[in-house]
């Protein structure tokens, strides 16, 4: 399959899977709080475990250009969040009902897939079958990411069926990333290990300053470690021992 | 000299490496609840850079053989953990919330060098001629953990020397186990990937349970995932480096 088509393809259905995150709420219009913070902890640690792949998959001869494609992106995710003024706001505020505060965690929720979907096209040009593991742990990423996000949405007063729209549309940022990054690779292949470790350092700062710090307000530590470990678990087990 | 004791030895030195991880921390005099928070999130990219490299090494061995050592790591925490909560840690003026992590702390580094001894042991493999170079690289990689260690203990009042003692003290497995593993090689060589699994299991728990709120509590989340996401990155270019 051509590399352009398959990374349209595979971060398309990583996008709509976040669609599945809304599922929690038709039932139950009040997410509680503690189900909030699991959500976060499963999503951080399904992050986490694909940044760990990420990083097997760059070449061993490449670390330091690796390294500072990492360093590239924590800085990139960073600024974005400053330029922006997001880097310290609460994702999960039930009570916040102004709409500039809905825009904002919208937002946050935009960048943040932007960068997932540099991780999506550099794992396709890995070789397609890394991309299409990277893409899976991405897309069930999305899933618990969405229901903390509709979860806010609902608490705001939006229908169910727009929070599940709003929760795809702030996926589309990924679909766009992915397919430039592999545009741009394959133009420039040795921008690869650059990409890779742009993505790994990405995620890594994005699970520190998102995920992992709105699940230790909502539910115990032990328990949050552990729902954390068991997604990044998951995720490393079925992708690991790459050498590269 | 007998090959083993020179395996002892070398294990020896790089033990005392890890005391060097102290000295960062001559100039750290205040104790407030920010030099904590900063010196925690250091400490948990070092553990998890760390942990990371561990798990790239233990899944080349064998995935599932890591997996059941992290299982066994975790279980050995939670159960540490447990043990201690009943207890009223004094540890001179220090409060007891702060003691029990700190007794936690060097319990998980001291665990975690168990498996490392045995990685000592089995790279020397039967033959001692690379000995400088493999004590030499230990060596280097136990500055970072013994810099963990004092990230933890030194922000809570504890004396640089008493510092640069329990870093040392950590690694004292690692003599201990690398001498009996040069000597039985090929019976230790198969517990490679359980014992880099355990490890790795204990350490991620610590710094998810018990350094990353603790500092999300104090400072703001934005320093703390800039902190640590530099020392991880630092700490695997640094482990690929050395490997």
């Amino acid at each position: 399959m051509d590399p352009a088509f398959a990374v349209l393809l595979l971060s398309a259905i990583a996008a709509a899977a976040s669609t599945v995150g809304v599922l929690p709420l038709v039932r139950r219009p009040h997410v509680p709080l503690v189900a909030i913070g699991w959500a976060h902890a499963l999503a951080g640690g399904a992050m986490l475990g694909a940044a760990f792949v990420l990083m097997t998959a760059t070449p061993n001869r490449s670390p330091d250009v690796a390294a500072l494609g990492a360093l590239l992106g924590v800085a990139f995710v960073r600024l974005t969040h400053m330029a922006s003024g997001t880097e310290d706001l609460d994702l999960d505020r039930l009570d916040e009902t102004s709409g500039m505060y809905g825009y904002r965690v919208l937002l946050v929720n935009a960048l943040h897939s932007a960068f997932e979907g540099v991780a999506i096209g550099a794992a396709v040009m890995v070789d397609l079958p890394f991309g299409v593991f990277v893409a899976l742990a991405m897309g069930v990423h999305n899933v618990p990411e969405a229901t903390a996000l509709s979860a806010v949405l609902r608490a705001h007063g939006v229908r169910l069926r727009h929070a599940a729209g709003l929760a795809f549309v702030s996926n589309v940022p990924q679909i766009l990333m992915a397919v430039a990054t592999v545009a741009l690779i394959r133009t420039e292949p040795s921008l690869l290990p650059w990409a890779l470790g742009f993505a790994f350092g990405a995620m890594v700062y994005l699970v520190l300053a998102e995920h992992l710090p709105e699940s230790y307000r909502k539910a115990g530590y032990t328990t949050i470690a552990l729902v954390t470990i068991v997604a990044m678990g998951i995720v490393v087990l079925m992708g690991g021992g790459r050498g590269g | 000299m007998e090959p083993w004791a020179v395996v002892g030895i070398c294990g020896l030195a790089t033990a005392l490496a890890t005391g060097l991880g102290a000295i960062p921390f001559v100039f750290v005099r205040n104790v407030s609840a920010r030099a904590v928070a900063v010196s925690n999130a250091l400490a948990a990219g070092l553990m998890l850079g760390a942990s990371f490299g561990l798990v790239a090494e233990g899944t080349a061995h064998g995935r599932w053989q890591t997996l059941v050592g992290a299982v066994v790591g975790l279980a050995f925490i939670l159960g540490v953990e447990r043990a201690l909560e009943g207890r009223n840690l004094e540890i001179g003026l220090v409060r007891s919330a702060d003691s029990r992590r700190m007794a936690l702390m060097v319990i998980v580094m001291t665990a975690h060098s168990f498996s490392e001894g045995v990685a000592v042991g089995v790279s020397f493999g039967g033959g001692i001629t690379l000995a400088t170079v493999i004590t030499l690289a230990i060596a280097v990689h136990n500055v970072p953990e013994g810099l963990a260690i004092s990230a933890v203990l030194r922000p809570r009042g504890v004396s640089l020397w008493k510092c640069a003692g329990w870093s040392v003290f950590s690694s004292l497995p690692q003599p201990l186990m690398a001498v009996p593993a040069f000597l039985f090689v090929e019976l230790f060589r198969p517990t490679l990937p359980y014992g880099i699994g355990f490890a790795a299991g204990a350490m991620v728990f610590m710094v998810l349970a018990e350094l990353l709120p603790e500092a999300y509590e104090t400072e703001r989340k934005s320093t703390v995932a800039l902190l640590v996401s530099l020392t991880l990155v630092g700490m695997v270019l640094f482990q690929r480096a050395l490997g």
